[in-house]
């Protein structure tokens, strides 16, 4: 971690720098180049790199990482991905939305597994789209071995398989990877894309999935959390360490506005938790990112549900600047402004493509930025720097395209503004239909409503 | 019968028509195979304004005046060579029925184009509907409470389903007009065409109209004027019409004397326990409906039942088949369906008995003529029942029933002035006149805006509070809601516990609302009363509300039969019923009759001002509107409004409804005890002159404001969702949508 900025002055490869600025300043998190700009929560990071070891050994782990909206926890998330990665583990990650879910029974729960095996990365494919590579790299150690020791490579991959035989879902899943094999041993790439396909959750019938695989079940609503568990196996036999999911936006089963539905997905959370407490989950590591109200919401929120309270209550000794980083929640701390002036320092850095000539501001820029948004908004900027990284990089931008401009004369003009729902926004054309009525009321009053 | 003329005019040739040669060339082959010699003059004008797609339209025709085919010809031929990819036209109607209705007549046409036609409300199965959210395309037709269903459960999939809508079509656009109802369907298709991120052009079917600008206003709010209009010109339908009094008659028999008899072991006859008007009316009914097709439309469901029971006593009687069935809100879907099966069923002589479930234009093809039991509603909804009647060039006719009570010397002035008949006879020449009510879209409709906020909040998950009143209030149909108000809305409901924020600001439901958005009462916009399923011999009869005199043992009228009340489960909420002779039928809650329009009142008074005899009047009504006439001189109603009874004055305004109650708000804040009783206020223990002074106040005083007069008002609570409002609240909404306080003043100047 650089937590000294005088201890980093390397430079960077512009591809990594356009990636880290422009993704930043859509306000979502950077794939690659991390540790670039991570800065603090250094307790945090090395409990969570325990439980990635853990893992990597064939153990199991689970953690709920809990902040505030913009506090860094995809930001988190992704660092701990992308440190798995280097371990040699596979990662796959999605955010839950409301057409995403981990339980249900209208395709949400199965669209989520999509979207996770979409996403799933290796060391060599970091940006995702891994299963074909996965699944090809098991196949060929498989076919290696058969060579060695002169046997079929069915026979190879039936023992391998074997294990996963006996878990529920397994038998189907097993006869899948039998199929690629005999895709990639026939050259059909028809039936290897077939095979890759269902193990990426895509066949939405049985029928389809008969046709085309001789298979009689679906990676469906009912079974995702079993084909993960399959899956971490999958890739231990294929010779990765074992399987990292991250699983974003969870605020979105607290905002499920079905009671029943939200406490289907919460018991399935409490499934997993309980496999992960027993170990029972072989070389999977499952991380959830949330807001606090979604876990300590007494109504909706997972302490709602009585089982998961008892097993994730925080320890009451924990508290005034005390952490415990042993049980399953990690919260994570507000940024100091120590820890934000390095963050602005990462940032000038970047954006200099690791250059101390070519920067745009002076040290003393920072600590005028952050009198300015802590006038502005108060104390929330430390506890959710995305707002206030975009505003940094906006500055950045702008002086960077108008050189002649001072950036004292730019501060004041730095807005700080809140995120909206797109599908609620006027239609343009609308915008014209009432000019009284927009004129007239200013959005300052409801904006800032509280009940 | 008394006839009289409308008029006409001459529509053009398929083959002459520029508009039909803008339709697909199916649509043409199916037009040719129909056998249509002509396209109707409203279809020649809409086709290319569809097809054009740049506005939004309003069609206003008569029933059975081709609307259906105006908007469908159009949009079914811009979809005939692709209509896939989401749902492409949405057909919104109010009634199950109508849907059925109208998913039959376009399914004939769309299977030959292959375009997907799909219902979908309350009665349409899961797997119907799953075919829907696979493969969404076509068309859809839905009711205003499925659409709601759709955003509340399906939120995130709605983009999806519709993101390539070409139009929306809203079926008898009149009856959404005002209403709590109307209100959601504005505030669905705007939450619509956000979801889709474009507009999308609306397309309104509606009734012959008072003021077509009002539905132009209320299909696209604010931008009413751009709406483009569609009248038919084609009406020329012959009218006959009859008016027939009739004095009321107490039954032959007493309740006493009757169940004297009955202990006695005699036997005693229906007839002999119904009044005699009643029961002259329904021989009436017998002898001149029986052999064909008829709607008899009585104004409560109570009625209808003891109709539809003595009319089918009669056809017994005779030793006829029973061919008068009864229909209203409150009996089975399996029932009604029956009846409109009846209806539809040319073979066999069909009426049906019926409140204003028949009204709309389910197509039940010919229907003879159209009986009225007691004064119309409205003229509006007159029309519309006369528009049932006298298709394919036969003429409309209507009988209207009215019962007077007989008088005596202690009958108070304002009931002794027949007001039934003169209000009858008022629709009935303001109709000849070609007026009816413009509806009233003055109303804030915060009860419905209550439903729409939880909505957006389960369809989302959770919502800001800027960003709803953007969604809902300032570009959407609340605009009349500013941010000052819609904050002190969203309080109510936070300390309702319908509501809470999270850290983040965001709205999200609270643990009541929670309860409120999960049933399945939610989805409606109106209020309708916990029910008691009515059940006999194992098959659903249809629902009535609890009351005390549903007791086993009971005799009741249900379903024009009669039974008695075998049990009643109160935790199950069924009432068992086993056949049996005799009884009453259960007190029905019926919607509260519509206000009376202030130009029905100022017809009213000029037909007692004047001295001509209507000649669709019979014998008994003539005399009966001389007798009131008579009253009315004999009171000087002809010189004054104000008049001494006792020790009460009474005073006659000659004004709506809304105008009388808002006297009543008015009078009773300046503390002055009023009631009002029919077209009278009644002040007690006042002299004239003080009444008059206290009116003369009102006209010249600077008025008060109308919010501050509805908080003296104790009871505001009218719409489903008022309870959750505190009372600050309801009173705007009370003053919206119940007072006119400068209407009542001009009122009462009128006079003073």
């Amino acid at each position: 971690m650089t937590e000294n900025p005088a201890a980093a002055p390397q430079k960077l490869r512009s591809r990594d720098r356009d990636a880290i600025i422009q993704s930043l300043r859509a306000g979502v998190v950077p794939r690659r180049g991390h540790q670039h700009i991570q800065v603090g929560r250094a307790d945090e990071v090395k409990a969570l790199l325990q439980d990635l070891d853990r893992v990597a050994d064939g153990g199991s782990a689970m953690r709920f990482v809990i902040g505030e909206y913009g506090s860094g926890k995809t930001f988190f998330l992704h660092l701990v991905r992308s440190i798995g990665l280097e371990k040699g583990l596979v990662a796959a990650h999605t955010d839950l939305s409301p057409s995403r879910r981990l339980h249900s029974t209208g395709g949400e729960a199965r669209s989520l597994y999509s979207d996770l095996m979409a996403n799933l990365a290796t060391r060599t494919r970091p940006e995702g789209g891994a299963v074909p590579s996965v699944v090809e790299r098991f196949v060929t150690s498989a076919l290696q071995e058969a060579k060695e020791r002169s046997v079929a490579t069915r026979t190879v991959l039936d023992e391998r398989l074997a294990a996963l035989s006996e878990m529920p879902g397994g038998y189907d899943f097993a006869e899948v990877i039998a199929a690629f094999w005999q895709g990639h041993d026939e050259a059909n790439d028809r039936l290897k894309s077939d095979a890759v396909r269902w193990l990426r959750g895509e066949f939405a019938t049985r029928t389809d999935a008969r046709k085309a695989l001789g298979v009689r079940t679906i990676i469906d609503d009912a079974s995702i959390y079993d084909h993960l568990k399959l899956f971490a196996r999958f890739v231990r036999l294929a010779g990765y360490a074992g399987l990292v999911v991250c699983f974003d936006e969870m605020v979105n089963l607290y905002k499920l506005t079905n009671t029943r539905a939200r406490n289907s997905n919460y018991e399935l959370i409490l499934r997993i938790v309980n496999d992960s407490l027993q170990g029972t989950a072989v070389g999977l590591g499952i991380l959830f990112g949330g807001t606090p109200e979604f876990l300590m919401d007494p109504r909706r929120g997972l302490y709602s549900y009585e089982a998961l309270q008892s097993r994730l209550a925080q320890n009451r000794f924990a508290a005034d600047g005390l952490k415990d980083l042993s049980g399953p929640v990690v919260l994570l701390p507000g940024l100091t402004p120590e820890e934000l002036f390095v963050l602005f320092h990462n940032l000038r850095h970047v954006y200099a493509s690791g250059d101390p000539a070519a920067y745009l501001l002076p040290d003393e820029a920072f600590v005028a930025f952050m009198e300015h948004c802590s006038q502005r908004i108060g104390d929330a900027y430390f506890r959710t720097p995305r707002s206030t990284i975009r505003a940094f990089l906006e500055l950045l931008a702008v002086l960077e395209q108008n050189p002649q401009i001072d950036w004292r004369q730019l501060l004041g003009n730095i807005e700080l503004v809140a995120e909206t729902n797109p599908d609620l926004e006027p239609l343009e054309e609308e915008n014209d239909i009432g000019p009284e009525a927009a004129t007239q009321t200013g959005d300052d009053d409801l904006a800032s409503f509280r009940l | 019968m008394t006839t009289l003329p409308l008029s006409g005019s001459e529509p053009e040739a398929p083959t002459q028509s520029s508009a039909f040669h803008q339709l697909h060339s199916k649509i043409q082959r199916w037009i040719w195979r129909t056998g249509w010699s002509e396209l109707r003059d409203i279809q020649e004008q809409s086709i290319p304004a569809i097809l054009g797609r740049e506005h939004d339209l309003v069609i206003a025709a008569a029933t059975a005046g081709g609307k259906t085919e105006a908007a469908f010809l159009p949009i079914l031929s811009s979809l005939a060579d692709d209509s896939g990819g989401s749902i492409r036209a949405l057909y919104v109607s109010p009634l199950r029925a109508l849907i059925n209705d109208q998913f039959r007549r376009l399914e004939l046409l769309c299977q030959e184009l292959e375009i997907p036609v799909h219902r979908w409300h309350g009665d349409v199965g899961a797997g119907q509907k799953r075919k829907v959210l696979t493969a969404p395309a076509g068309v859809l037709i839905i009711t205003p409470e499925s659409l709601e269903a759709l955003f509340v459960l399906r939120g995130h999939e709605v983009s999806r389903l519709f993101h390539q809508l070409d139009y929306v079509v809203v079926d008898e656009l009149h009856v959404f007009l005002g209403t709590e109802r109307g209100a959601q369907l504005q505030s669905l298709l705007h939450r619509l065409e956000l979801a889709v991120r474009r507009r999308v052009p609306r397309i309104g079917l509606s009734a012959t109209l008072g003021d077509p600008g009002l539905a132009c206003e209320f299909l696209r709010p604010r931008q009413g004027e751009a709406v483009q209009q569609i009248h038919s010109t084609a009406a020329g339908q012959e009218l006959r019409l009859q008016v027939r009094g009739y004095r009321r008659l107490a039954p032959p028999l007493s309740p006493k004397e009757a169940e004297a008899r009955r202990v006695a072991g005699q036997s005693v006859t229906p007839e002999e326990v119904t009044e005699g008007d009643v029961s002259s009316i329904a021989h009436h009914l017998f002898e001149h409906l029986r052999g064909g097709h008829h709607l008899i439309f009585a104004n409560t469901r109570g009625q209808v039942e003891k109709f539809a029971d003595l009319l089918r006593l009669l056809c017994e009687r005779h030793r006829v088949p029973n061919e008068f069935w009864p229909h209203h809100g409150s009996l089975s879907k399996e029932l009604r369906e029956e009846a409109e099966a009846a209806l539809k069923d040319q073979t066999r002589p069909a009426s049906a008995v019926c409140t204003s479930t028949l009204e709309l234009g389910i197509d039940i093809s010919v229907i003879h003529s159209v009986a009225q039991v007691g004064p119309p509603p409205s003229v509006a909804s007159l029309r519309q029942r006369l528009g049932r009647s006298g298709r394919a060039g036969d003429p409309a006719i209507l009988r209207a029933y009215i019962q007077e009570s007989a008088l005596d010397p202690k009958t108070p002035p304002h009931a002794s002035l027949r007001t039934d008949l003169v209000e009858t006879i008022a629709a009935i020449e303001l109709l000849l006149a070609g007026w009816c009510e413009p509806p009233d879209l003055r109303g804030l409709h915060l009860s419905t805006l209550v439903q729409q906020v939880l909505s957006i909040i389960a369809q989302l998950g959770a919502v800001r509070a800027d960003q709803a009143w953007r969604a809902l209030c300032d570009s959407g149909p609340f605009f009349r809601v500013d941010q000052a108000l819609f904050t002190r809305f969203l309080r109510s409901l936070g300390s309702n516990d319908l509501i809470q924020q999270d850290h983040s600001g965001e709205l999200v439901l609270a643990e009541l609302g929670e309860k409120i958005v999960n049933h399945y009462s939610f989805f409606a916009a109106f209020s309708s009363p916990e029910e008691y399923r009515v059940v006999a011999g194992g098959r659903n009869l249809g629902s009535a509300p609890f009351s005390e005199s549903l007791f086993p043992g009971r005799h009741v009228i249900f379903g024009g039969r009669r039974w008695v009340v075998v049990s009643v489960d109160d935790r199950a909420r069924v009432v068992d019923l086993k056949p049996a002779a005799g009884g009453q039928p259960p007190p029905f809650s019926d919607r509260a009759a519509p206000a009376i329009h202030d130009r029905v009142r100022k017809e009213m008074l000029r037909i007692y001002t004047t001295t001509d005899l209507p000649r669709y009047l019979d014998a008994t009504a003539r005399e009966l509107l001389a007798e009131g006439r008579e009253n009315f001189r004999r009171y000087l109603l002809d010189e004054k409004s104000i008049i001494q009874y006792g020790d009460r004055s009474l005073y006659f305004p000659w004004a709506g409804d809304r105008l009388m109650d808002t006297m009543v708000v008015w009078l009773a804040s300046e503390k002055i005890e009023v009631i009002r009783e029919g077209v009278a206020l009644i002040f007690e223990r006042m002299a004239p002159e003080q009444v008059d002074e206290q009116l003369r106040k009102i006209a010249t005083e600077e008025p008060p404001n109308a919010v501050d007069l509805a908080k003296s008002v104790e009871n505001k609570v009218r719409e489903k969702f008022h309870p959750w409002l505190e009372d600050e609240v309801l009173a705007v909404d009370y003053a919206a949508g119940v007072l006119d306080v400068e209407g009542a003043r001009a009122g009462v100047s009128r006079w003073t």
